[in-house]
């Protein structure tokens, strides 16, 4: 197997350790950080979203792989940086208001990173105004609000009115995801799109983004 | 404390009417529950519980109590509690509304949140599982007793007639409360055996604030422990869990419900495995696949689906859910899972309802 198809396998297996020294090894063969991040990081994290999806692997092994995944981009990071290297888009990313659970949310902005977004955790508990304040200073291509509860999914649709209010809802796709959202509840507060699982969310955004 | 209701004679006249319409004679709600719980006999009136909490907006308006002090104050946490029997008209009373009793006292830090927003953590004590002690001493922490004495004012007053429903959290949920979640997820694969301490410590827990709960007056408690399907696969529950659950439920003794919200279906067999008498499904798992796999070998409560039907719904669209679920043999109706507190109350008291009206005729 070649480097980037073993530094592929390193991020399947969660391996940190591997990914990095693969990934070092892998420039040092001359391969281009876009390279590495496209036939190694994306090609493993493809695998891993695919197996999530058909429920064979589930949180746990994402989170390792996720892991190993930064480990290889904190070697490409400062020479990306150097190379001006174009993300696949931005987007911006938050738990609704009143809400303080961030695994999903932290599931879609991994799954982003690995298919080459460069994303902006707002963290959890984000008020409608952060968002809007985030939009006008970033000017991303989508953002994503997650709930988990019933109780904070009202606080998605504020986003929205919000976003209204200031003049940019049309600058920006809104996509809404967690366990109690639903297509319908997406309609009804006028989000773009709603993804039922952090996989779905990646191939949504690429779509509406795209 | 002043119970200001009157449900024995709201029940004692339903009673009747169903002698009219079965004659069958009827059983007490607390009967109808508990018998339904260990697979026992029936009177046709679906029995409808509350494993989780049924609390809303409109609830605590209705009784001038509300969160958070509820929370934390014996008395307000027996008064709401008494709500899903004298206004909703459910077979269960059930006090400890939220998941973050324990979590306060293995010091972590909640937020008891409001009437709008459910107790939830900041932060997480991340003590190393050898430095957990679970002593006779925890009970006396606020969090815990005010759980044990509500239990016990509802005892008082209900004990008779209404099955008591306590709530513990198994050592799976605490160990997310200690560490958590996502650290607690990834040490199931970075370091299997440093779970197992966290389990074999925290299990204690379980254990001893269950035990406590049937002697302050508990009937039947829940035992909440959320290895769902939607974080981690069936072999995590069947190797980490099987032993540790079968080892509480020896050690506890008394009827009991598991609690896993989300998708469930490839670990039900697990759970029969692990010896529960009953499981609170959630509307995520299709309910006829789920009572033609379990085959009575435990039993059911649940699958009201709370987001869509109980939270936007109307009461016909809640009455359409419980005959599906009816129809396909669950044993006890509820709501999926805590609902959301905007809930209408119209939306609780359809369940109750819908179970008066359409009896169980199979």
């Amino acid at each position: 197997m070649s480097v980037l198809e073993n530094l592929a396998q390193a991020i399947i297996a969660g391996d940190a350790m591997a990914a990095k020294s693969l990934t070092e090894a892998a420039l040092q063969e001359g391969a281009t950080p876009s390279t590495v991040i496209k036939e190694g990081l994306i090609a493993g994290m493809d695998v891993i979203s695919r197996r999530f999806k058909a429920r064979e692997i589930f949180v746990p092994e994402v989170l390792i792989a996720a892991r190993a995944m930064h480990s290889g981009l904190d070697v490409l990071k400062p020479l990306l940086a150097s190379s001006g290297q174009k993300a696949a888009g931005q987007v911006v990313m938050g738990s609704a208001k009143g809400d303080l659970h961030d695994i999903g949310k932290n599931l879609v902005i991994m799954m982003l990173e690995g298919a080459g977004f460069e994303v902006t955790d707002l963290g959890v508990d984000v008020a409608p105004e952060r968002f809007v304040q985030a939009v006008q200073e970033q000017k991303p291509h989508a953002i994503g609000i997650s709930s988990l509860l019933t109780t904070t999914m009202p606080a998605m649709g504020k986003t929205i009115e919000a976003l209204a209010a200031a003049n940019v809802r049309d600058q920006v796709k809104v996509v809404i995801g967690g366990a109690p959202v639903t297509q319908r509840y997406a309609d009804e507060i006028g989000a773009d799109g709603y993804a039922p699982d952090a996989s779905a969310a990646v191939e949504l955004i690429k779509n509406l983004v795209g | 404390m002043e119970i200001a209701f009157n449900g024995s004679d709201y029940h004692i006249l339903k009673g009747v009417l169903s002698v009219v319409v079965s004659d069958i004679q009827p059983l007490t709600p607390k009967r109808r529950f508990m018998s339904a719980l260990l697979g026992g006999r029936q009177d046709g009136r679906v029995p409808v519980g509350n494993p989780t909490s049924v609390i809303s907006v409109e609830v605590m308006d209705k009784v001038g109590i509300y969160f958070p002090e509820a929370h934390l104050d014996a008395e307000m946490m027996a008064e709401l509690a008494a709500t899903s029997h004298e206004l909703l008209g459910y077979d269960t009373v059930t006090p400890y509304f939220s998941v973050q009793q324990e979590a306060a006292a293995l010091g972590g830090e909640v937020d008891w949140g409001g009437p709008n927003m459910m107790p939830a953590m900041r932060d997480h004590p991340m003590t190393p599982p050898e430095k957990i002690e679970i002593s006779e001493a925890l009970l006396e922490h606020p969090a815990l007793k005010v759980v044990l004495d509500s239990l016990t004012i509802l005892r008082k007053h209900y004990g008779d007639y209404v099955a008591v429903c306590g709530k513990v959290m198994g050592p799976w949920t605490l160990s997310y409360h200690v560490v958590g979640v996502e650290p607690f997820l990834m040490m199931i694969l970075d370091d299997p055996d440093r779970v197992r301490r966290y389990l074999d410590v925290l299990k204690e827990m379980t254990i001893m604030f269950a035990r406590a709960q049937y002697q302050a007056g508990a009937d039947l408690v829940t035992i909440a422990d959320h290895a769902t399907g939607d974080l981690v696969s069936p072999d995590t529950y069947r190797d980490f869990l099987i032993p540790v659950h079968r080892e509480i439920i020896q050690r506890v003794g008394g009827p009991n419900i598991l609690h896993i919200c989300g998708q469930t279906i490839d670990r039900l067999e697990h759970f029969i495995t692990a010896g529960f008498d009953c499981f609170h499904v959630e509307s995520k798992v299709d309910i006829e696949s789920a009572c033609q796999l379990v085959k009575g070998r435990m039993s059911l409560v649940g699958n009201i689906n709370n987001p869509t039907t109980l939270l936007f719904g109307t009461p016909e669209d809640v009455r359409a859910d419980c005959i599906k679920a009816v129809d396909a043999g669950i044993d006890m109706l509820a709501a999926e899972c805590a609902i959301p507190l905007t809930t209408p109350l119209a939306n609780l008291r359809a369940i109750a309802e819908t179970a008066e009206e359409y009896r169980r005729t199979k």
